[in-house]
């Protein structure tokens, strides 16, 4: 009997494209999804509140400091007109402006943007509160 | 000649006859690298906050309706880390604020308007606006002077 000789073995391979289809796709996922912290000029330190709403976290986020310093995500802003000029142009992109203000800034500081934001119309204004629950 | 170059191109064809390959593990290094950082950097929880309610413009003086309720907040004396308080022109602390919303009439409770002083805190707001939401009120806005910006 004549046996057929064995073929020579390769050395097994690993099949990657797959899966490099599935990381591309991730990966693109939470790029798109992502939004990153930004780095602001100051701290802010939140006012804690039991009642509370769920908003969806975007970009152009104004934020507030104790002496009254301002930011739009980690822009700082000069003064009220600078806010107003940066805010003008992104308003559509803009559905409620989220209002980071420090819980020992004053109301005069947090009514003035608020009113800027108004007079560049924008409606739906929120106040940031501190991600703790208090009990 | 001719024949001598003929028979080395078979030979280098014959030995180059695997398939090329792309190396991809690098690739795939980096890219694992970034999907954990992306996936590190992303927040997907929600912001906590609270809708606050502007008067148009042309009413900002005229949101003084008595069938509101009618915050006044006073600037702070000095030492002091709350402004004095009253609702509907009756002085109130921040301990029974609570009860006089529930208190108040259902048309009361459709609208809290805040009118603060300018050097009041932010946190003194918030806790009252907590408070008049868990007593039921609906909107709470603030009095604005319209200002010549």
């Amino acid at each position: 009997m004549r046996l057929k000789k064995p073929k020579e073995k390769e050395p097994p391979k690993l099949v990657m494209e797959p899966m490099v289809d599935c990381v591309f796709l991730l990966l693109i996922f939470f790029m798109v999804a992502n939004i990153l912290k930004p780095t602001l000029p100051f701290s802010v330190e939140l006012p804690d509140s039991k009642s509370r709403e769920e908003y969806v976290r975007k970009k152009f986020n104004v934020y507030i400091n104790a002496n009254g310093q301002m930011s739009v995500d980690d822009q700082a802003m000069r003064d009220y007109d600078a806010l107003e000029d940066y805010l003008l142009p992104r308003v559509n992109e803009i559905e409620t402006l989220m209002i980071h203000a420090d819980k020992n800034t004053k109301h005069g500081d947090v009514i003035d943007a608020m009113e800027r934001a108004k007079h560049v119309m924008i409606d739906n204004i929120a106040f940031v509160l501190s991600d703790e629950e208090i009990e | 000649m001719y024949e001598e170059s003929q028979a080395k191109a078979a030979i280098i064809a014959r030995k180059s006859r695997r398939e090329p390959t792309v190396n991809m593990t690098p690739m795939i290094d980096c890219v694992f690298l970034l999907i954990i950082f992306f996936m590190l950097a992303t927040t997907f929880s929600p912001l906590p906050g609270m809708r606050v309610k502007l008067p148009p413009p042309s009413q900002a003086q005229s949101q003084t309706k008595p069938e509101h309720f009618i915050l006044n907040i006073n600037n702070p004396e000095a030492g002091e880390a709350e402004g004095f308080m009253q609702l509907n022109d009756r002085e109130v602390n921040m301990v029974d604020l609570s009860a006089n919303f529930m208190a108040g009439t259902e048309k009361q409770k459709e609208t809290l308007i805040i009118r603060s002083g300018r050097r009041v805190k932010h946190e003194q707001i918030v806790t009252v606006m907590d408070k008049a939401k868990r007593a039921g009120v609906k909107k709470i806005g603030f009095a604005m002077v319209a200002s010549a910006f």
